[in-house]
């Protein structure tokens, strides 16, 4: 899922006025299970905006803020009559769906951070760069290219000592993660050939995906 | 002769590394190698060593030419892209530079830029095909070169990062690609060195066995943490034990120095601190080796 994590508190107030009446949306989906952005959050952050002499006159949190089918269904009127302001604790993605949907100011109160991996309740780590070329059935479905800081295909650096990566010593060189999982796949033989460059023209934002009915 | 020659020619080979510097002034440096004139057989010129900002590689190579010497154009992939490094290679060739040791790089964070995007989009074996391919007449995106390059490529290798088996494989899928030399990360013990050595050989390379002095305790300790397994038990107690550390690991150098040229292809000074030194012990085993009159 997409991770967020709440901005520092003046941050949010640097961009609101008192006299406005604030809503407050959060997205159910990601921000919601990272604990940074799901109705809990919002509520708090009402309760610290009230705090600080702000007004919020509306909270929701759908079930995924960046689809707009729902956000019409459900609470852009609302906004509209209610606010003069939102504060959006949905990713990047659903933020700009409300930007784009309303006349009034919508500010972000999060950090939009990756697509997460919950691999022990509530951690969660970027398991996938959405790059628009997977690999990892190459790599033992383990990806070099989101978990290695420098993408290597070719296998790992000279930087990774003890099992350790170079750039973060408390993180595992994943090579190391790729070749026991394919030692026991009996797959390794594979990591001999060499792998051509990769293919950046398939990973130029902002991309665009149409299902056809 | 070349760098290029000697290595086909199967003599004994020795390189040294220099860094640009961080600014402009690069007399200073040129003056600090005078006296390795005549007996360094190449230096390594670094791209921003450790992702520390400083001048550009290309340009000292270029100065080192001009001043009489054999420089080796040293390449990373973390601040270029495909055609920022083919653009620049072709510049190299055409400003005479014929050695390159192409590498993936350091992380940027590592460095004192950590602010800098991180490239890295090709990784070291890429790099050293692209450039065999120049050597060829193609360029990456498959377009013809008016002139072929003729580039004398080299790459590194780090014989105690892992894990072992896909740091051997990477090592050949480099010679593959067109690497001629590799060079080494420090060696502190004859028998990793001659381990390291028969690695490279075998799988087609030839083998410049890196060398970083010990200068004290400290470095002994931080070299032993950079590289686990790299700097001897018997070395540190050695250089705890001796009044002088730093002639202590001088004189270990040398010992070391001498016994792989026994076996290696050449050997790579990491650090020249000892100019004078450095350059009597060149003139010494150039006499007293067969494969370097």
């Amino acid at each position: 899922m997409v991770t967020v994590k709440l901005k520092p508190i003046e941050e949010i107030l640097k961009y609101l006025k008192k006299e406005w009446n604030v809503g407050i949306v959060g997205c159910e989906i990601g921000s919601s299970r990272c604990k940074n952005g799901g109705l809990r959050e919002a509520k708090k952050l009402a309760e610290v905006l009230a705090l600080n002499g702000y007004t919020v006159a509306f909270i929701s949190s759908p079930g995924g803020t960046c689809i707009l089918e729902r956000l019409k269904k459900n609470i852009l009127r609302d906004i509209e009559e209610k606010c003069d302001v939102v504060v959006s604790l949905a990713c990047g993605a659903g933020t700009q769906v409300l930007a784009e949907n309303l006349d009034i100011p919508v500010i972000t109160g999060v950090d939009t951070l990756f697509i997460g991996a919950e691999t022990d309740s509530y951690t969660f780590k970027e398991y996938c760069i959405a790059c628009g070329n997977c690999i990892i059935s190459s790599t033992g479905g383990i990806c070099p290219v989101a978990r290695c800081p420098k993408s290597l295909l070719n296998g790992p650096c000279g930087g990774a000592i003890n099992g350790r990566c170079e750039v973060d010593s408390s993180m595992p060189c994943i090579w190391y993660v790729i070749e026991k999982r394919m030692e026991e796949l009996e797959t390794i033989a594979s990591l001999k050939l060499p792998q051509p460059p990769a293919d950046h023209s398939k990973f130029i934002h902002p991309r665009e995906l149409k299902v056809e009915d | 002769m070349t760098l290029h020659e000697k290595l086909s020619s199967g003599k004994f080979v020795i390189t040294a590394e220099i860094a640009p510097p961080r600014g402009t002034e690069w007399k200073k440096v040129i003056e600090e190698i005078e006296p390795l004139r005549g007996r360094v057989d190449a230096f390594n010129v670094t791209d921003c060593q450790r992702s520390m900002l400083r001048m550009s590689s290309i340009a000292m190579s270029k100065i080192l030419l001009d001043s009489g010497f054999e420089p080796i154009l040293q390449l990373t992939c973390r601040d270029r892209n495909r055609i920022a490094l083919q653009s620049e290679l072709l510049g190299a060739a055409a400003l005479g530079i014929r050695n390159v040791c192409l590498m993936t790089g350091d992380f940027t964070t590592l460095g004192d830029v950590p602010q800098a995007k991180p490239v890295f989009d090709l990784d070291s074996v890429q790099l050293i095909k692209s450039v065999s391919d120049m050597n060829r007449g193609k360029l990456i995106n498959g377009k013809d070169l008016d002139e072929p390059t003729s580039f004398t490529i080299g790459a590194v290798f780090n014989p105690f990062a892992g894990p072992k088996r896909l740091q051997v494989w990477k090592l050949e899928k480099k010679i593959r690609a067109g690497a001629v030399f590799i060079q080494t990360q420090p060696v502190y013990d004859v028998k990793t060195a001659r381990e390291v050595a028969e690695t490279i050989k075998d799988l087609g390379g030839k083998a410049i066995i890196g060398l970083l002095p010990i200068r004290s305790v400290r470095m002994a300790n931080f070299m032993e943490k950079l590289n686990p397994g790299s700097v001897p038990t018997d070395l540190r107690r050695a250089v705890e034990k001796a009044e002088n550390p730093a002639e202590y690991g001088w004189k270990y150098t040398i010992d070391l120095a001498k016994a792989i040229s026994e076996f290696a292809d050449g050997i790579h000074f990491m650090l020249v601190g000892k100019i004078e030194e450095l350059a009597d012990f060149i003139t010494y085993l150039r006499n007293n080796h067969g494969r370097n009159e």
